[in-house]
């Protein structure tokens, strides 16, 4: 009846590995007990729950079977995996949740860079960073500039009332110049700001412009040669009265 | 992504069709095959067909055969499926399930073509059933009983013969000799093997007599002869005393009477007049009718001709075959001829129908006959019909089926609460817009204007034992109106009834009084016109009333309640009085259960939001039983009474039980289970109806009682084969309703809306959508254009600039118009004259689907056919939207793909978008079979190029193409800057347009090689497909390759990064798995309830419509995927092919929940259902709630 026949001790042997199986079946369950990776069926089968498919095992010989099986194996160390890095995505929001609010903007730019996964591609990260930088410094300087005009010129004409408004009219009077004057060269600073920047705005938005209206002759199927003239693409159609960017650009 | 997939329509087309008297007892039902679904329908006394149990087998059902044992009151059904096993079946009524009796399992599973199961035969007097593959296999089974007369089988006996063909199998009827089967078969061994070819073209058909000798147990080949190489089809003619035995084989053109030892006896198919010579005549469907002392064949032609055919014989001698033209009706699949004198005509497309005889065609004038067939050198002498109206058939029911869907859009078109379904079903003349709308169909019985704004109605009977009301009274701010119910429905003066104030309720109490409540007290009627009236004490007035047929609860102003019992002596007297915290808000008593004297509860609501349950014992009167605290004040309360019920024919095994449902007035329904003893209240359930507050009453519903909810949109709680099921009505907003019983309608519901009152029916209970049909009728004749050899239809709705939101376009490819315009009979009946198989009509329809009117209708001249449209807005054009189609000209598929030119016209909105007018047309060099709106320009698919169009003045202009698309593009989505392309055979390829370069990149594509017959774009990087062997999938490219696509500053990366073999750089990844079981032809994101969740709808091949929800929680995941595990365990499908295998027919089934699997739950026996629910650590009422909640969440 058996592989080992007779009376042969390889059977009992059998038999108490098989129970070896069993009971480590059973610890290896209650290792982690939290999540067990097979479930004991109604009828007394086992249903592993790692693989995807939740193969039902008859008997706990076969899941023990099962469970020293490669795909098995390998689909746990999946489950593994997908834990370990939702736990670390859960940390890593935790994090940036808890310390955000003192972080200035462009390091949570340059983050979130980094997390989307170009720590690895360094010419990309170098191109963000440089376009960080140059936007930042767009942003702060005319502010820095403003900010320090303002309070140099708080001081100064706290500085003038206080020690000048109990004094006499004469005094006060040039007082209030220089402080007019002042602010109105502040004024005048400002303004230029203002208005470099506005042209900066204009050639900006001009530049865009003309660069949209290049992209609609591109897209429309024109091509430049080396000296920036443009020609008809020959697998494109055009309309009889088409534009010619030739004229319309110069 | 998690989904979980649930059928919402279940397919209408009948694969096969088999009829007995598988109940009992003298009825006839049918068994029906739906691809996947088993349904048992019977006809009932009015003639309607009744779905008696529908049951989805996870499988496909590809044969089905009935037999009897002798002897035997009852029918059993044997079913071959792709399930490698032969499934006998049999009916249980008590529990109205099917019951397996015998599984035999017997090779692979799969439709393979040599794994059996595409045939089955049984042997005429049930000893033994035959199960063929298309290819080499047969198996025989004996069929016997045992000593408790029990169906035994016997392991199979082999018939095999290899390199043979069958076409078909029928059991030949030789009365008690041995059983012997007949199958029509070629061998193709010699042509295999002979490279000339001359072997193929000189192959013959055989019919073939296989014999099981029941003495030896052995199947042997018993005879064997050529017949025609045209034929198809067998049918057993009775033999064994009731008629000669032997086959009719049913040929090209021949009907031909074969037996052993008798010689061939030979008729010719009648043909119509009009029928080009070239076409042949073929029988597509047979049905036989056996009295005692006759018999006669029904046989369908492929044209939808039947005709009856009867043999002259004298003992086992036939000495002549006559065919009679019978009738003409739509082509069938299966026709069954019920012994009750119906005709089932299951349709191949379309509507099923119910036919009765009129009469059986017993005229002496034939068309043709074996004995006046004429030969002459060119062969026999065709014989010439014209088909005329209706004589023999009447056609009593329809059964709707919306096979095939076309296509399929959802919409808010109507701008109703939810959006419809616009669904282009049919084929040919028969083919149809259909809008579905979910919820129960409703027939307006009477509307009619009353002389204010009614504010409530009520119906009453005068005696209890009356089968219909008396009265309907309806009641004003300051009037009431009594109108009485006979032939006509008229005011009466009469009654007894107070008619100047308002009433508050009015019912029938005790046997035979009549009772009104009005603000100022009750008016009791009693039956000898005595009245007795209660007036309320002090300035005090009735704001609430509660009442059955013995009870009367009032409340009054300021929150006092009085309860009224009646008495023996037919008196109402005052019992008790309760003091109430606060005013009520609304109040209800339970009816009195069968032989009881008095409902035990009580239910209040109050302004405080709770909901308390009070006795009316005697011993304990107004004690609080139980508090209930809801979000909102209830507006309106109805304890409804559930009876017992063990099983039955319509239900399943459930316990009485009295369920407390508030509408509140947040609009929310709340359900809860009121325990029959203490009273207490558990497993609440809440769903939201509609804006208003729902206010709710009873109904009666076949016989058991029912919940009418009349929020913004009427609903209907009602019992359907065991399950509760809250389902919209498809009507209009309703004031106050009432049930309704008179002569002309036995179940009605009259109801009070604006000024009118209404009396209306419920119909087709049980099912999730109602439809409305607008028939694409064909155009008129013209003498070039008929037939289609294929049908295209697709539509598109068009949202106008100019609020003009109500066209759907409609491109119709149908075929030509009847041969006169004089000509009464409708193609839809008798379908189109036939053509040359290579010419084309089609046309260009909009369509007012409010209306159904056909606002436009453009002809597609010579040849041309239309294959795909879109709307487009071209940038800085001047013209608006713009529909663009896309055309064919002589296209042709066989004997090689080729057609003579494509065009793309381009149609401007005339009329405000009433009507098209022509812009240009472009040639251009293959079909477009796909058009799309991309950046202000025209992206079409044309075979296996993408092209990028722009407007010009006299043509469109070609602006940029990429030609390295594998095969055809068949599908186009565009979101921003990237294209999504479906390939016919190769999934989906994710594109960019760059601008600067003016070029089109392929990115990504997909390494799974999928035919594609339906698309959607779900999200930036996923895309749902469907592939035409049954699978839906979605596929999305992983997020830091997208990120880095779309963060690729330069553009080099996309330009000049190769992909291996010539695919794309990037491959998406599959997420998503599914294996449907039937061809997904569309696919759409929607929401179809107000406020819910999107999922993917889609419609199928076999006219089913389905959904697949995403789930948001992790837990409802875990839950249903154990639910589902344990279901598979506990509940195997029932044609035996494994639920997992089933689903992961072609590729392994990922991330998707069987919805339909686990909504099997309910129908488990409770010990199961108790054993399934225990191990997932829940109750079987816990389950059943997730599993509502989660088919509310769809539908």
């Amino acid at each position: 009846m058996s592989t080992y026949g007779g009376d042969s001790w390889a059977r009992e042997a059998h038999h108490r590995k098989r129970r070896v199986d069993d009971l480590m079946l059973s610890s290896s369950s209650s290792r982690d007990a939290s999540s067990p990776s097979f479930k004991k069926l109604s009828n007394g089968k086992y249903a592993c729950l790692v693989c995807p498919h939740n193969p039902i095992l008859d008997t706990p010989l076969l899941l023990s079977v099962h469970n020293k099986g490669s795909r098995h194996i390998a689909a746990e160390s999946r489950v593994r995996a997908s834990e370990l890095s939702k736990r670390n995505e859960l940390h890593k929001r935790i994090a940036l949740s808890d310390d955000s609010t003192g972080l200035s903007s462009s390091e949570i730019l340059v983050r979130q860079g980094k997390s989307s996964g170009f720590h690895n591609k360094p010419l990309i990260q170098k191109t963000m960073k440089a376009i960080l930088e140059t936007k930042s410094n767009q942003m702060e300087n005319p502010k820095f500039v403003v900010a320090g005009n303002k309070t140099d010129l708080g001081t100064r004409s706290s500085v003038c009332d206080s020690k000048y408004s109990p004094a006499t009219d004469g005094i006060r009077e040039p007082s209030g110049n220089v402080a007019r004057e002042s602010s109105n060269s502040n004024e005048k600073k400002l303004l230029m700001t203002a208005a470099t920047n506005k042209m900066l705005a204009d050639l900006h938005s001009e530049f865009s412009e003309r660069r949209e209206k290049e992209l609609k002759f591109t897209s429309a199927g024109w091509k430049r040669d080396c000296h920036g003239k443009w020609y008809r693409d020959e697998n494109v159609e055009f309309d009889s009265d088409e534009e010619d960017p030739n004229i319309t650009l110069r | 992504m998690y989904l979980y997939s649930l059928t919402l329509q279940r397919p209408g087309g009948v694969v096969c069709a088999t009829n007995g008297n598988f109940v009992g007892g003298k009825t006839q039902e049918i068994v029906v095959a739906r691809g996947k679904t088993l349904d048992l329908l019977r006809p009932d006394e009015s003639g309607k067909l009744q779905t008696l149990l529908s049951v989805e087998v996870f499988g496909a059902i590809r044969s089905l055969a009935q037999f009897r044992l002798t002897g035997s009151q009852k029918d059993y059904v044997v079913v071959g499926s792709d399930s490698g096993r032969l499934v006998i079946l049999e009916y249980s009524r008590e529990r109205n399930v099917f019951h397996k009796v015998h599984q035999e399992t017997f090779g692979k599973s799969g439709c393979r073509r040599i794994v059996p199961g595409q045939f089955l035969a049984v042997d005429p007097k049930g000893r033994a059933a035959m199960v063929a593959a298309c290819e080499k296999q047969k198996l025989v089974y004996v069929l016997n009983r045992d000593a408790a007369a029990r169906l035994t089988i016997s392991s199979p006996l082999e018939a095999h013969k290899s390199h043979t063909i069958t076409y078909s199998v029928t059991g030949v009827d030789c009365g008690f000799d041995n059983p012997v089967f007949a199958a029509i078969e070629l061998d193709y061994s010699e042509a295999d093997i002979d490279p000339t070819g001359q072997a193929a073209a000189d192959a013959q058909k055989h019919l073939t007599f296989y014999e099981l000798d029941l003495g030896l147990n052995h199947v042997s080949r018993k005879w064997s002869e050529p017949v025609d190489n045209g034929a198809n089809l067998l049918v057993t003619v009775p033999g064994g005393g009731d008629g000669p035995s032997g086959v009719l084989v049913c040929a090209e053109n021949f009907v031909i009477y074969k037996n052993q030892g008798h010689p061939d006896v030979r008729a010719v198919i009648p043909r119509r007049a009009d029928l080009p010579a070239e076409r042949g005549v073929l029988v597509v469907s047979a049905a036989t009718h056996r009295q005692k002392s006759m018999f006669f064949f029904l046989l369908q032609t492929e044209y939808g001709d039947i005709f009856r055919v009867t043999l002259e014989h004298e003992g086992d001698r036939v000495t002549e075959l006559k065919i009679k033209y019978f009738d003409t009706i739509p082509v069938t699949s299966s026709m069954s001829v019920l012994k009750t004198g119906f005709l089932f005509a299951a349709s191949e497309f379309g509507n099923h129908a119910l036919y009765q005889f009129q009469a059986i065609g017993e005229a002496e004038d034939v068309e043709a006959s074996s004995a006046t067939l004429m030969e002459t050198e060119e062969g026999f002498q065709p014989v010439f019909f014209q088909p005329r109206g209706l004589k023999n058939l009447v056609r009593i029911d329809q059964v709707e089926s919306l096979m095939p869907i076309m296509d399929m859009r959802v919409m808010n078109l109507f701008e109703e609460e939810t959006p419809q379904v616009f669904t282009l079903c049919g084929r040919g003349p028969r083919s149809s817009l259909r809008i579905l709308r979910p919820g129960l169909a409703i027939n307006e019985m009477a509307v009619s204007q009353l002389p204010g704004t009614p504010s409530a109605v009520w119906t009453v009977k005068k005696n209890v034992n009356d089968e219909f009301d008396a009265y309907i009274v309806v009641s004003f701010v300051n009037a009431t109106l009594v109108l009485s119910i006979g032939e006509t429905i008229e005011e009466v003066s009469d009654s007894g009834f107070l008619d100047t104030t308002p009433s508050l309720s009015v019912s029938l109490l005790g046997d035979d009084s009549l009772m009104q409540v009005h603000p100022n007290g009750i008016r009791h009627i009693r039956e000898d016109g005595r009245i007795n009236e209660w007036k309320t004490p002090g300035k005090k007035t009735i704001v609430k009333v509660g009442l059955n047929r013995l009870q009367v609860v009032i409340a009054l102003s300021g929150g006092e309640l009085i309860y009224f019992e009646m008495d023996m002596t037919g008196q109402l007297m005052e019992v008790e009085k309760h003091e109430m915290p606060g005013d009520v808000a609304c109040l209800d008593i339970a009816p009195v259960p069968e032989g009881r004297h008095r409902s035990r509860f009580l239910a209040v609501g109050s302004y405080d939001n709770t909901i308390r349950i009070l006795s009316l014992d005697p011993d304990d009167c107004m004690q609080i039983l139980s508090v209930q605290s809801v979000s909102s004040p209830p507006e309106s309360l109805l304890l409804l009474e559930v009876q017992a019920s063990t099983g039955g024919e319509d239900g399943a095994d459930h316990p009485a039980s009295v369920f407390l449902n508030a509408g509140l007035q947040n609009g929310v329904l709340f359900r809860t289970v009121v325990d029959m003893v203490t009273g207490q209240l558990s497993d609440t359930r809440s769903r939201f109806l509609g804006l208003r507050a729902p206010k709710l009453f009873s109904a009666t519903v076949r016989g058991r009682q029912a919940m009418l909810c009349l929020s913004s949109r009427p609903w209907l709680g009602y019992i359907h084969q065991g399950h509760f099921l809250l389902t919209p009505l498809s009507y209009e907003t309703l004031e106050y309703a009432a049930s309704f019983s008179s002569d002309q309608c036995a179940e009605g519901v009259v109801a009070v809306a604006g000024e009118a009152l209404r009396i209306f029916t419920i119909e087709r209970l049980g099912e999730t959508f109602n439809e409305t049909v607008v028939p694409l009728r064909p155009r008129a004749f013209t003498a070039e254009e008929r037939e289609a050899a294929r049908k295209e239809c697709l539509e598109a709705a068009k949202m106008g600039e100019n609020g003009n939101a109500n066209n759907g376009q409609q491109m119709e490819n149908g075929g030509g118009a009847g041969d006169d315009e004089d000509d009464a009979l409708s193609d839809e009946q008798y379908g189109y004259p036939k053509a040359e198989s290579d010419k084309w009509v089609s046309c260009i329809r909009v369509l007012d689907p409010r209306t159904g009117n056909t606002t436009c209708l453009l002809e597609l001249q010579e040849n041309e056919a239309a294959f795909s449209l879109c709307t487009v807005n071209f940038h800085d054009k001047e013209y608006g939207t713009l529909l663009a189609v896309g055309t064919a000209k002589g296209l042709q598929f066989w004997p090689k793909r080729s057609l003579a030119a494509g065009f793309i016209h381009i149609y401007r909105f005339v009329e405000e978008g009433k009507s098209l007018e022509l812009v240009h047309k472009t040639q251009v060099e293959g079909v477009p079979l796909t058009l799309c709106q991309f950046q202000g320009r025209l992206l079409a698919g044309i075979g296996s190029v993408l092209r990028l169009y722009d407007l010009g003045k006299r043509r469109l202009l070609r602006k940029c193409e990429n030609k390295l698309f594998p095969n055809t593009i068949v599908s186009m989505h565009t979101y921003r800057d990237r294209i999504y392309v479906g390939d016919i055979q190769e999934s989906f390829h994710y594109c960019k347009y760059r601008r600067d370069e003016n070029q089109l990149y392929i990115f990504a594509d997909d390494s799974v090689p999928r035919w594609l017959t339906a698309s959607h774009h779900i999200d930036f990087d996923t895309m749902a497909g469907a592939d035409k062997f049954g699978n839906i999938y979605f596929v999305r490219l992983p997020q830091d390759l997208s990120d880095e696509i779309e963060e690729d500053p330069t553009g080099g990366k996309i330009k000049w990064e190769q992909g291996k073999l010539n695919g794309a750089p990037n491959k998406m990844e599959e997420i998503v798995q599914f294996h449907v079981g039937d061809v997904v032809t569309c696919l759409q994101k929607a929401s179809l309830i107000p406020g819910g969740g999107e999922c993917v709808i889609y419609g199928t091949v076999m006219g089913s419509l389905g959904a697949l929800l995403p789930f948001n929680s992790r837990e409802d995941v875990d839950f249903f995927s154990h639910l589902e595990m344990h279901m598979r365990q506990e509940h195997p499908p029932l044609c035996g092919r494994d639920h997992m295998a089933f689903r992961s027919a072609y590729f392994p089934v990922k991330d998707v929940i069987d919805g339909d699997l686990c909504e099997q739950f309910p129908t488990l026996p409770p010990d199961l259902q108790r054993k399934i629910a225990d191990e997932l650590d829940r109750t079987p009422g816990e389950i059943l709630k997730k599993l509502e909640d989660v088919r509310n969440k769809i539908i």
